[in-house]
C-alpha cells in the first residue's frame, strides 16, 4: 500500500510539473490542481496507514473483520481543509485565466507582453 | 479569561470584512465602517501590546480556540514577537485605509475593495498570532486569496498577466509548504509549534528529517517575503496592485514571511541544537545549517534589489526593486543570528532584523504613498516624464524627502537605527570571526562589504528618485496636474511617525528587544501555550 501511494504521489507530481510548464494557460491551471492533489495524497502517506481495530476506531466495534486500513484522522482533517482551499483556488485561477484571455487575446502565456 | 484579548485583532478584522461587505450598497457608510474598523483594529493591537510588553507583569498570552487545549486544539499566541509584527501592520493598515478612501476611484471602491482589504488584514493577523503549523498554512491562504484579487484588481492585460504569474508561483509554494508540514507532522507527531519545539528538544530525537523538511517551508516563506532567488514576482505584482495595497504588501505580507522564518527556525527548530549532546552533532542543527542559506539569500537580495532599483525608469518599479534589496538587509542579520555562537549576538541579530523591518514598513509606505500622490496628480510614474514637483508643492517634497532620507538611513529618522543595528550585528560578527579561521573572517568581511555596497546603492537610487521627480524642470505632466492636498496631509502625518520612531527610539528599542528575546526564548513560548514543563 505504501508503495502504491508513493508511486501515485510521484506520478501526480511528475504530471503536474509537466502541465505547469506548458504554454497553454488552461493546462497550467490543470497542473496546479494536480500538484495540489498530489500534496494531499502525500499527506495521507505521512499520516501512516495502520491496521485498525475497535480500540482505535470506535465505529468498527459494530463491524466485522477484515477492516480496511484507515489513515490518521488529524491528517484527514488537514486534507479536507486543503481540498477546500485548492477548490477555491482552482475556481479563481480559471476565472482569472478567462479574464487574462479576454485581455491578452490568447491563452498562450509565451505570447503575452511582458 | 485572561487570554481572550489575544483573539481581539482577528475578530475585529473578520467583523470588519463582513460588515463592509454588508454595507456595499452605501459607499459612504462602507468607507466610514472601513476606517472605523481599521482604527478599532489598531486599538485592539495597542491593548495587546500594552498587556504583553509594556504592562509591569507583561507576559505572552495564549487563547485556546474553542476551548480545546494545546496541543490538540489550535492555539493563538500573542508574545512580544507577534505583537511587534501586529503593531507594525496596524500602523500601515490605518494609513492604507485612509489613503485608499481618497486615492482609489469611487467606482473601484464599491463592492469588494474594503471587504477584501480587511480579509487581507485578517490573514496577516492570523498568521502572526497562530501557534499551529497547519493553521499558519490556512492563514497564508486567506492572505493570498485576497492578494490575488488585488494584484488583478485593475484587470487589464498587464495586470492579469502579473496576477497569473503570482497565483501560479504561490500555489506551487503552498503545495511545497503542505509537503513540509505533512513531513514535520510525521516526524514529530504534532502540529502545535510549542509542542513541536519540545518534541525536538527531547534527547535522542533524530533531527535530520526536520532539516530537510524545514527547507520546504523555508522556500515558501522566502517566496512570500520576495527574497532572491524568489523575487521575480515582486516588481510586476507591485506595479499591478493598487498603491495602498502595495504598502500593505510591503509592510505586512512580506513581513509574514520574515516572521514565519524567525518563529519557526529560532523558536521551534532552534531548540534542537541545545539538547543534542553527541559530539559533532551540534554543527548539524537546523539553525547552523540555515545560517549560510539566509546569508546567501540576503546577499543576493541586496545585490539584485539594489542594482535593479538603480536601473529602473519608473518610480514604482524603483521602489519595488528597492524593497527586494531592503528585505536583504532584514535577512542578513537573521543569518548572522543563526550562525551566532553566543546568545547575546543571536539576540542582537534578531533585534537588528526587527528594527530594520519596522523602519522598512514605515518608510516604504511613505514612499509608495508618495508614488500614489504623484500618479494621482500627473498620471505617470516614469522618471523621464516627471520633474519639478518640489516647486509646485513644497509640502509634498518635504514628505518625500523624509521618506528618502529615512531609506538612506540619516539620523534621527527611523532608517538610521535600522541601518545602525544591522551594521552593528555584522561588525560584531566580524569581530567574533577574526579570532577564528580564515574562511570565517573572509565571509564576515564579505557580508560587511555587501551591506556597505547595498547602502551605497540605496543612496544612489534614492537620489535618482528625488532628482528625477522633485527637482529639475517642471515637465508637462507635472504642470498639468494638481497635487491632492488631503493626500499630502495624510502622508505628512505618516512622515511624522517616521521621525517620531527615530527621535523617540527608546520605547521602540525596548519593544523590539522584548520581541527579539521572545523569538529565542522557547521555554517562555511553550509555557504560554500551556504545553510547558514537559
Amino acid at each position: 500500500m505504501t508503495f502504491t501511494l508513493a508511486a501515485t504521489v510521484g506520478a501526480l507530481f511528475a504530471l503536474g510539473t509537466f502541465l505547469v510548464l506548458r504554454d497553454d494557460l488552461i493546462k497550467v491551471v490543470w497542473g496546479l490542481a494536480i500538484i495540489s492533489q498530489a500534496a494531499n495524497v502525500y499527506l495521507i502517506s505521512m499520516g501512516g496507514l495502520v491496521a485498525a481495530g475497535s480500540d482505535t476506531v470506535p465505529i468498527l466495534a459494530t463491524h466485522h473483520a477484515p477492516f480496511p486500513e484507515p489513515t490518521d484522522p488529524v491528517i484527514q482533517a488537514l486534507i479536507l481543509t486543503a481540498i477546500v482551499i485548492s477548490f477555491g483556488m482552482t475556481a479563481f485561477a480559471l476565472t482569472l485565466s478567462y479574464r487574462a484571455y479576454q485581455e491578452n487575446e490568447t491563452i498562450n502565456v509565451t505570447k503575452w507582453e511582458q | 479569561m485572561t487570554g481572550t484579548i489575544a483573539i481581539a485583532p482577528v475578530v475585529v478584522a473578520l467583523v470588519a470584512g463582513t460588515t463592509t461587505l454588508l454595507a456595499r450598497r452605501w459607499p459612504r457608510l462602507q468607507q466610514t465602517v472601513s476606517i472605523g474598523s481599521a482604527l478599532a483594529y489598531a486599538y485592539s493591537v495597542a491593548l495587546l501590546v500594552r498587556t504583553v510588553v509594556f504592562a509591569p507583569d507583561g507576559a505572552a498570552i495564549a487563547y485556546q480556540l474553542g476551548g480545546w487545549h494545546a496541543p490538540f486544539g489550535i492555539t493563538l499566541v500573542a508574545d512580544a514577537l507577534a505583537v511587534f509584527m501586529l503593531a507594525m501592520t496596524a500602523i500601515v493598515a490605518v494609513y492604507a485605509v485612509i489613503f485608499s478612501v481618497r486615492f482609489i476611484e469611487a467606482a473601484n471602491q464599491r463592492v469588494y475593495y474594503h471587504p477584501l482589504f480587511h480579509f487581507l488584514l485578517l490573514g496577516v493577523t492570523g498568521a502572526f498570532l497562530t501557534g499551529d503549523l497547519f493553521n499558519l498554512f490556512v492563514w497564508f491562504e486567506v492572505m493570498l486569496m485576497a492578494s490575488y484579487v488585488f494584484v488583478s484588481f485593475y484587470g487589464n492585460s498587464e495586470h492579469t498577466a502579473a496576477a497569473v504569474r503570482y497565483v501560479v508561483l504561490n500555489v506551487v509554494g503552498s503545495a511545497l509548504m503542505l509537503l513540509g508540514i505533512g513531513g514535520l507532522y510525521a516526524t514529530t507527531g504534532t502540529l502545535n509549534m510549542a509542542d513541536m519545539a519540545q518534541q525536538l528538544a527531547q534527547p535522542g530525537v533524530d533531527i535530520r528529517p526536520v532539516v530537510g523538511l524545514s527547507a520546504f517551508v523555508f522556500v515558501t516563506f522566502a517566496l512570500k517575503a520576495g527574497l532572491a532567488p524568489f523575487q521575480f514576482w515582486v516588481p510586476s505584482a507591485y506595479r499591478s496592485a493598487p498603491i495602498p495595497i502595495v504598502a500593505i504588501f510591503v509592510g505586512a505580507t512580506k513581513k509574514v514571511g520574515i516572521y514565519a522564518i524567525i518563529r519557526l527556525y529560532f523558536t521551534v527548530f532552534g531548540t534542537a541544537n541545545v539538547t543534542v549532546a553527541a559530539p559533532g552533532i551540534t554543527g548539524r542543527s537546523p539553525l547552523v545549517l540555515l545560517a549560510p542559506v539566509l546569508l546567501t539569500v540576503g546577499v543576493l537580495s541586496v545585490l539584485v534589489g539594489g542594482f535593479g532599483a538603480v536601473t529602473r525608469d519608473s518610480l514604482d518599479g524603483l521602489f519595488a526593486y528597492s524593497s527586494i534589496g531592503q528585505l536583504g538587509f532584514v535577512v542578513i542579520p537573521l543569518g548572522i543570528a543563526a550562525a551566532a555562537p553566543s546568545e547575546s549576538l543571536r539576540q542582537s541579530g534578531i533585534l537588528a532584523a526587527l528594527v530594520f523591518a519596522l523602519h522598512h514598513a514605515l518608510t516604504k509606505s511613505v514612499l509608495f504613498f508618495s508614488t500614489g500622490v504623484i500618479r494621482d496628480a500627473t498620471g505617470t510614474t516614469r522618471l523621464s516624464e516627471l520633474g519639478g514637483i518640489g516647486k509646485r508643492s513644497p509640502a509634498f517634497a518635504g514628505v518625500f524627502l523624509v521618506g528618502g532620507l529615512s531609506l538612506i538611513g540619516i539620523p534621527p529618522l527611523a532608517g538610521f537605527f535600522g541601518k545602525l543595528f544591522v551594521f552593528n550585528a555584522a561588525a560584531r560578527q566580524f569581530a567574533a570571526a577574526t579570532s577564528g579561521d580564515i574562511a570565517a573572517t573572509g565571509s564576515a568581511l564579505a557580508i560587511l562589504l555587501v551591506l556597505l555596497l547595498g547602502a551605497v546603492l540605496t543612496v544612489l537610487y534614492s537620489t535618482r528618485a528625488w532628482m528625477g521627480s522633485v527637482w529639475g524642470h517642471e515637465t508637462e505632466a507635472v504642470a498639468m496636474g494638481t497635487i491632492d492636498r488631503v493626500e499630502v496631509t495624510v502622508l505628512a502625518t505618516l512622515a511624522v511617525v517616521v521621525v517620531v520612531v527615530g527621535v523617540g527610539f527608546e520605547p521602540v528599542y525596548h519593544f523590539a528587544d522584548a520581541a527579539a528575546r521572545a523569538a529565542i526564548d522557547t521555554e517562555a513560548y511553550t509555557e504560554a501555550v500551556g504545553v510547558g514543563g514537559g
